[in-house]
């Protein structure tokens, strides 16, 4: 089986709609700053992470430090580490060369993780990074058509759209994630995170919310998975 | 607009240099050190976790403190068509695609409403 074609195949189905659907309003950003059709979608296929995008060009257009810049987009980027590190041993098998652990690990955002965590575990080894390779191959090309359209329309979308487009990423992350669940953890860590970010954000050092959150939250989550296994145990 | 962004390959250095390289330096890092850590190992599972419970905090900013159009939606709007996304997803036996279906559905309207 061509599992290349097989996991573009998978993506075409939703997943790649939707995350191509989430970033046409990145495409208008940046041509709000200023930069051109090209860039707009060379920031798609290069930095692929719509936060760090929408930060880029907004950050641009409010003329904001260039070294500043550079550290906010970074320390939203803090999140790939425990991404990359969960996800890549998944993909790894015996002859996993070093090229295609690098070009994994660029695939990895917010969809194509939450995705994998649901659609690689019943797949054999050998199978799995070629399947998610083709599977953000998929994505990435749908991604980049609509950072173009959108770079082109904009303006011309009424606003309850464009925010129809804006609120795509938190629900669809939400349910999928929550289909994927199969333990306490994997829930409860959603739930966790969402229930103290509000507190992250005022308490936490400027920046640093997310690290602080996803360690407390993560943390609890796996601290309570550990109390229940503990329980099951005693029975 | 920023005037340094009209000189010819300005704008795709500008690009590469503060928006690509500070982001993609977690991924390559990431790619050391996951080496050797073991698939069933509870430092996974914690990562795993820890991975999660960030993301939904993403999730959460983009609710409470959005930019853009979606701002233009009040907080209830917001909520409430999670809410209602939420329920849609419960009820149908984990159907994502109905849940989002819904959810967009009632932020649509709700933006109409307001607007």
């Amino acid at each position: 089986m061509d599992w290349f074609r097989e996991g573009a195949r998978q993506a075409l189905g939703g997943p790649m709609l939707i995350v191509a659907a989430s970033l046409i309003g990145v495409g208008g950003i940046a041509r709000d700053a200023g930069f051109s059709l090209e860039v707009a979608v060379g920031s798609t296929i290069f930095i692929w992470a719509g936060p760090a995008q929408l930060l880029f060009f907004s950050a641009v257009a409010a003329k904001m430090a260039w070294p500043a810049i550079a550290v906010s987009i970074s320390l939203s980027s803090v999140r790939f580490v425990p991404m990359c590190v969960a996800l890549l041993p998944m993909l790894r098998a015996r002859r996993t060369s070093a090229l295609s652990l690098i070009a994994a690990a660029h695939c990895i955002s917010v969809t194509t993780w939450a995705e994998a965590m649901r659609r690689l575990p019943p797949l054999p080894r050998a199978a799995r990074m070629p399947f998610f390779l083709g599977f953000s191959a998929m994505c990435l090309a749908g991604t980049s058509v609509s950072t173009a359209v959108g770079h082109a329309l904009i303006g011309q979308m009424s606003r309850p759209f464009a925010a129809g487009l804006l609120f795509l990423t938190p629900i669809y992350f939400v349910s999928t994630l929550l289909r994927a669940a199969r333990q306490p953890i994997d829930w409860m860590a959603l739930v966790l995170g969402l229930a103290i970010a509000p507190f992250a954000q005022a308490w936490a050092p400027e920046g640093f919310d997310l690290p602080v959150l996803g360690a407390i939250g993560g943390t609890l989550a796996f601290v309570a998975q550990r109390l229940v296994d503990a329980r099951k145990v005693e029975r | 607009m920023n005037p340094a962004l009209d000189h010819g390959l300005w704008p795709w250095i500008a690009m590469i240099l503060f928006g690509f390289l500070p982001s993609e330096f977690w991924r390559m890092l990431s790619i050391f050190l996951a080496r050797g850590v073991n698939e069933s190992s509870p430092l996974l599972v914690w990562v795993r976790a820890v991975a999660t419970a960030l993301l939904a905090g993403v999730v959460a900013r983009l609710l409470l403190t959005p930019s853009g159009a979606l701002a233009a939606i009040p907080l209830w709007g917001r909520l409430g068509a999670m809410g209602v996304g939420l329920g849609v997803f419960a009820l149908t036996r984990k159907s994502v695609f109905i849940a989002v279906l819904c959810a967009e559905a009632s932020l649509i309207a709700v933006g109409f409403y307001v607007g």
